[in-house]
């Protein structure tokens, strides 16, 4: 944690305001979910309550808030009350270790007459040295909310949801995890700050032992793992429970799937769980094959002289420089946002059969391959 | 004097006996295994304050992310609620049981304690050495016990046949159309 | 006398052997008790836990890591164990509509 009262409290506080940020999204992106798919129907969305409908979000905060309480017959209540705010703890404790930018130094400095820093405050919620396993385990707890709303609420529809849930998150937790091996065998380290060091600079790579530099392209990871770029990605879809495998609550067949039972707050809680796993998601794709935090052909270094140069002070130059580079990853992060936007509104549901065929029989073999073949380029790449 | 590490140390054991006494006496088996995942966390929880990360990591993505959702989704799709008999019978054969399960606590406890030397302080690990830790960990399996891991691979695969083979035996309702 | 307590109550290797013995021991006792397939299943896996607390503190406090290489292999053989055994037990419940671990008397090569 901290070495003094000082930086132990900004270090608990910096966990608050990462959990707040999660959360804070969620209105952003319900009225971003709903303009998108307005906008890709050709109809307007919701543009009544304050400029461009942005006032609805609040709206709707109010209308959840005011919703009536209610515990559905025979349902144990327990886990009826218990599983919306266990669907909330995989994503907030994932997003708390990916970095979201480089780490600020802090110059020694006088308080209330008493002698303070140096400091070095990572942005980001806490430094796990084996952040992708961390990652993984927490977001495979992330069946335990489904199943708990589904079987707590006594409701036929529920349970299918979410037997139909734990199905598909067990599935396609393998594809994601086999994805992640092929960045793992590229980069040599669990650590998310040196898989994001490694991707700065232009495109370079080893073959038959010689250095290759592409100027015009920058370092990412997607340039060295293509195929577990796309595996990843459609696995998290699915880990997300995100259209086109949102069977779970395919509203069609299940009314609602696990949270058919769920109104008010308790159904919001659901849905900053689901928006969440996709702010994770799309910092992670960021974060392993998009460069991280880093700008293309910026290394934070680079930014960090610009600002010294402009006469800012040890401190404001490194503050400055971590929020062009959170600024950075935001871009990025919105951008696969609207992606997982723009599918939703575009891809139809797959039926179940062809879900399970797809995840065993197609994602499987594909990241399997994608192993061999990454560990076979990187032999004969480094071999002289 | 108590440090941090021996609180943490305390309240993680907590968490696992609770749970697991939890466990053996629910009388719904959907909150036994409900019990015995939280065991599993706590577990973890135990592992890094042993400073074993790495095999943490996978406790959570093995055990409380694929076995125990596992054995959740089989206790729902057999929609078991409650349990009349949920232990089994006999005051004698009970009194036994508990005696039995006595003997072997403290035939372990005893011999523990009267162990010729206590082990306090472990050799230091530097926390940034994790990831040596790893690699060291990765370099013995893949060296020494390479046989060990080839064999325990042909041992999955023959588990997944037999469970394959399983699943396709028709029963019960489909008994009919044998 | 607090000195003493206090020698108790600091944590070393015997106190992780401690919790082992006794989590291993509920789990034996979760196995002789219950009559439920797949609660005595959970409690194997109780037992399996306790023995990979073991190994880890071993191999913490003697500074050795092939305490963590065993653990990996007892997981394996773990899951593995809890994939045939609930596969038995759904072919136990399709026949009888129940999992008491007498109906595992009509099990037959």
């Amino acid at each position: 944690m901290g070495v003094d009262a000082f930086e132990t409290t900004i270090n608990v506080a910096k966990m608050f305001v990462i959990f707040l940020m999660m959360v804070q999204a969620v209105p952003v992106l319900v009225w971003l979910e709903r303009r998108g798919s307005a906008f890709i129907q050709n109809r307007f969305g919701p543009n009544r309550v304050g400029p461009l409908g942005l006032m609805q979000l609040l709206a709707d905060a109010v209308k959840f808030l005011f919703k009536e309480e209610f515990l559905p017959k025979k349902a144990v209540a327990f886990l009826y009350y218990a599983a919306p705010v266990i669907a909330l703890v995989p994503g907030a404790l994932a997003l708390a270790s990916i970095p979201l930018g480089p780490p600020i130094e802090v110059a020694a400095f006088e308080m209330l007459g008493r002698q303070m820093g140096p400091y070095v405050f990572k942005l980001q919620g806490y430094d796990i040295g084996i952040g992708i396993v961390f990652i993984l385990g927490v977001s495979s707890l992330g069946a335990y909310g489904l199943l708990m709303a589904g079987w707590g609420s006594a409701s036929k529809y529920s349970l299918l949801g979410a037997l139909r849930a734990s199905a598909q998150m067990i599935s396609y937790e393998l594809a994601l995890s086999l994805s992640l091996v092929g960045i793992l065998l590229v980069y040599g380290t669990f650590n998310f700050y040196e898989i994001i060091a490694q991707q700065q600079g232009p495109l370079r790579f080893m073959f038959w032992g010689k250095e290759n530099v592409i100027s015009w392209l920058p370092n990412w990871g997607v340039f060295f793992n293509p195929v577990g770029m796309i595996l990843f990605a459609a696995s998290t879809f699915a880990e997300a429970n995100r259209l086109p495998f949102d069977l779970p609550e395919a509203e069609g067949e299940l009314v609602a799937g696990f949270h058919t039972e769920y109104g008010g707050f308790k159904m919001l809680m659901f849905f900053i769980g689901e928006y969440g796993h996709m702010i994770v998601a799309s910092a992670l794709l960021a974060t392993f094959y998009f460069g991280g935090y880093g700008i293309p052909f910026v290394s934070p270094a680079n930014i960090e002289t610009f600002f010294h140069a402009q006469g800012f002070g040890l401190t404001a130059a490194s503050a400055l420089t971590a929020l062009v580079s959170h600024l950075a990853l935001l871009v990025k992060v919105a951008l696969f946002l609207w992606v997982f936007i723009w599918v939703r509104w575009t891809l139809p549901r797959f039926r179940y059969d062809q879900l399970m065929d797809l995840g065993w029989k197609s994602m499987l073999p594909w990241a399997l391959a994608n192993v061999v073949v990454t560990a076979v380029w990187l032999l004969v790449a480094n071999t002289k | 004097m108590l440090e941090l590490a021996d609180y943490t140390f305390y309240f993680l054991a907590a968490l696992v006996l609770i749970s697991g006494i939890a466990v053996i006496t629910a009388q719904n088996p959907i909150f036994s295994a409900l019990w015995l995942a939280l065991t599993m966390i706590g577990v973890a929880g135990i592992f890094v304050s042993l400073d074993a990360w790495f095999v943490a990591g996978v406790q959570l993505i093995v055990y409380a992310g694929a076995v125990m959702v596992l054995f959740v989704m089989v206790i729902m799709l057999f929609d078991l609620r409650h349990e009349i008999h949920a232990f089994s019978r006999g005051i004698l054969s009970g009194f036994l049981k508990l005696a039995s399960a006595g003997i072997v606590l403290g035939l372990i406890v005893g011999t523990v304690y009267r162990s010729a030397e206590t082990v306090f302080a472990p050799p230091p690990v530097e926390t940034d050495k994790m990831a040596d830790v790893t690699k060291a960990l990765a370099n013995t399996l893949f060296t020494k016990y390479i046989f060990s891991f080839e064999v325990i691979g042909v041992l999955l695969l023959v588990i997944a046949i037999g469970a394959v083979t399983l699943s396709r035996i028709r029963g019960g309702t489909h008994a009919s159309h044998d | 006398m607090p000195a003493m307590t206090e020698a108790l109550l600091k944590v070393s290797l015997n106190h992780y052997l401690v919790l082992s013995a006794i989590l291993f021991t509920l789990g034996m006792l979760g196995v002789l008790l219950r009559k439920n397939v797949i609660v005595i299943l959970m409690s194997i896996e109780l037992m399996l836990n306790a023995v990979n607390i073991t190994f880890i503190a071993f191999s913490r406090y003697s500074g050795n890591i092939d305490g963590q290489v065993m653990v990996f292999f007892v997981m394996t053989i773990a899951a593995a164990e809890a994939a045939v055994g609930l596969a038995l037990a759904v072919l136990i419940f399709k026949r009888f509509k129940e999992v008491n671990i007498r109906y595992f008397e009509h099990l037959r090569g």
